[in-house]
């Protein structure tokens, strides 16, 4: 049996990602249990799924605490030591991580690749959506699953052009994977606190969870308080008639550069 | 599997594909996590002109319990589905649906009382209403279940309804590979419902007398015996053993798979000194533990319950005479009471001359992970007891998390 975490943030499409596998892994005969881990989650929060392949109907109706393989489909989680949790020794990683594996922070017994299924996703969906890129990834570099089944079954999933957006996404990525090295970053402890911290009131910073970051023109802006009144976390304060914002709030959703009515806010990609 | 129509689904997907292909007529849901996604797949299904059903919003559980009970009367095939509150929020109006021996199948997707994580206190607060009460431990079990409950409920010896019980996010949104029944096959299995017209004025009495309401007659002529509604109605229940179990053997004939004897499936029993008694998904991980044990060679086995109401006292009563230690493992207390599994498991035993020790485990309430291990060690002291060693505590809030 192999057993499978996957790591991400609402939104990303973790869930999504691992049920495609479980389907394509089906479709070449294999049996498949896919484990969303679901708390109150929203978009851009951490959220985890498992996934375990097998020739025989899975028994086990826990969580995977000793995966073979770690997918992880977010740049910022990706660095976060937490990931390795219970990974086996000389198990793999596969992070979505805009640098080529020789630089990936972490290190440890175990190999891993990376490919910068954002981009990819930006290139293809035009949204920072990474799930089907990084299965692109997970095909290329396991060979566990064949890419045409990944591609059958999220065409099952998303008929028409999201369907075939997803499928270009996939292959982009299965392209520029490479394979996977001796991860050679440093051991090192998390010391953030648990990955999947779920409920309300319990994250200290949502400055992770961005891909984009919002950043205001102040000589454009008129002082309206409109994404003052539309921010849905409070991120945004006021002094002197003008916008202040408090970043470890902001969990980059846009919703203010939406509603800014004269166009004063930059919606900027984050740097990794 | 390539010669047969498998799908990758979740357990709610699972459960609403068994409501088409039972194709009932009127549904009526109210959302809660973790149910909600049936009547999302039931309503799609009804979008895409796959299934002809009446899917009817309510204001709440207590409406949509009330909504498939009328509909049930007047003859249509009804579903429902419910989780934690809104269960107990339906608790009024399920007593009308069983007293009027009406075959409603209900899902509850597990939700503890005590938050969102899954547990069978939801349904287990329901024992009093007169329900049958199945638990499943794999998607596939639940669409087959639904298919299973219609033709149980419906057959004129029970007239009862059925609550499908399966653990809400370990099963309700876990994809695997299901394996979905011809329509046909299913047609053959499962004729249409034949209700009895009981609401037309001629056949009212009788139909009442029939269904344990005979008070009436004791209220006109001053003879009549009050408790014959609810000494009937439990009857009833207790007869549907056979029925259930016919059921289950008939569709194993059909379909190629059947669970255990319909009430409960013994799992390496066989030579078992000492045996645990699951429910639900704990009963799937369970059997993992079991093998892990018997390849060290220890004699230990399953019994994976799964018709709790009626409680298969007979089949455990067999069991008793063979096994020398049985350990409960109730995802559940009734408070101040126990564990409802334990406590009617040591009923069913009391009257044998000699009876084997039951222990007691409370495990995987309020979503608490159940690890293979975990199960190891609760055999463990089963088999310790059954050994003649004391053990001590009999009963024990098992400490789970222990690895492996």
């Amino acid at each position: 049996m192999i057993e499978v975490r996957l790591h991400g943030r609402g939104g990303q499409g973790a869930v999504t990602a691992n049920e495609i596998l479980a389907e394509a892994a089906y479709y070449e005969g294999k049996y498949a249990q896919a484990i969303p881990m679901y708390g109150t989650e929203r978009r851009g929060a951490p959220v985890t799924a498992y996934l375990r392949l097998d020739e025989v109907r899975v028994r086990e109706r826990d969580l995977v605490h000793e995966p073979d393989i770690v997918v992880v489909l977010d740049p910022a989680i990706a660095q976060r030591p937490a990931i390795l949790e219970g990974l086996k020794e000389g198990g793999l990683v596969i992070a979505n991580y805009p640098h080529p594996p020789e630089l990936y922070p972490l290190g440890g017994n175990f190999m891993v690749s990376t490919v910068d299924a954002t981009a990819i996703a930006l290139e293809t969906l035009k949204r920072p959506i990474t799930n089907t890129a990084i299965l692109g990834a997970f095909s290329k570099v396991t060979g566990l699953v064949k890419v045409e089944s990944i591609e059958k079954a999220i065409l099952h999933r998303f008929p028409g052009p999201l369907g075939e957006m997803n499928v270009n996404a996939v292959r982009r990525a299965y392209e520029r994977t490479p394979m996977p090295i001796q991860a050679r970053g440093e051991v090192r402890k998390d010391e953030e606190g648990p990955l999947s911290g779920s409920g309300y009131g319990l994250i200290r910073s949502a400055a992770g969870w961005r891909t984009f970051r919002p950043v205001w023109d102040l000589d454009k802006c008129t002082g309206c308080r409109i994404c003052w009144i539309f921010c849905p976390d409070n991120a945004i304060g006021w002094a002197e008639e003008k916008p202040t914002v408090d970043y470890r709030k902001c969990k980059g959703c846009g919703i203010c550069v939406n509603e800014c009515p004269t166009k004063a806010i930059e919606f900027k990609r984050e740097g990794i | 599997m390539e010669h047969k129509s498998f799908e990758v689904m979740t357990g709610n997907k699972a459960c609403a594909w068994g409501v088409k292909l039972s194709r009932v007529q009127v549904a009526s849901i109210y959302p809660v996590t973790p149910q909600t996604t049936i009547g999302e797949y039931i309503a799609e299904f009804i979008a895409n002109g796959e299934l002809k059903c009446e899917l009817v919003n309510a204001e709440g559980e207590l409406a949509t319990q009330a909504i498939v009970k009328a509909a049930s009367r007047v003859g249509a095939r009804t579903f429902v589905c419910t989780s934690g509150p809104g269960q107990l929020y339906m608790h009024h109006p399920m007593h009308g649906t069983s007293s009027g021996r009406l075959p409603v199948v209900m899902a509850t997707v597990h939700r503890g009382n005590k938050g969102m994580q899954p547990d069978h206190t939801d349904l287990m607060s329901q024992l009093w209403t007169g329900w049958i009460q199945w638990y499943c431990e794999n998607n596939q079990e639940v669409l087959d279940s639904v298919i299973m409950a219609y033709r149980t409920a419906e057959d004129k010896r029970v007239r009862l309804p059925i609550a499908i019980g399966y653990d809400g996010y370990i099963l309700s949104y876990t994809s695997e590979p299901v394996e979905i029944p011809d329509q046909a096959s299913v047609d053959e299995f499962l004729p249409p419902y034949e209700p009895i017209p009981n609401i037309l004025p001629d056949k009212w009495a009788e139909a009442q007398r029939g269904r344990g309401a005979g008070m009436m007659e004791g209220f006109m002529s001053g003879g009549g015996d009050p408790q014959a509604a609810w000494r009937i109605h439990h009857e009833a229940i207790l007869n549907s053993k056979e029925v259930i179990k016919e059921v289950n053997e008939e569709f194993g004939k059909r379909f190629g798979r059947k669970y255990g004897n319909g009430l409960v499936e013994e799992y390496r029993t066989d030579d078992a000194e000492a045996v645990v008694v699951a429910m639900g998904t704990i009963a799937s991980t369970a059997r993992v533990a079991i093998d892990r044990m018997r390849s060290e060679g220890k004699p230990v086995g399953l019994v994976k319950l799964k018709t709790f109401v009626p409680f298969p006292t007979e089949d455990f009563q067999e069991l008793g005479k063979r096994v020398r230690a049985i350990g409960m493992i109730d995802r559940n207390v009734c408070l101040g009471l126990g564990g409802a599994g334990f406590g009617e498991l040591r009923r069913a035993l009391y009257d044998l001359d000699e009876r084997p020790k039951v222990l007691g485990f409370y495990a995987g309430l309020a979503g608490a992970e159940v690890r293979v291990r975990d199960i190891e060690k609760m055999a463990e002291k089963t088999l310790k007891a059954a050994r003649g060693e004391k053990v001590d505590p009999i009963v024990e809030w098992a400490k789970l998390g222990g690895g492996g």
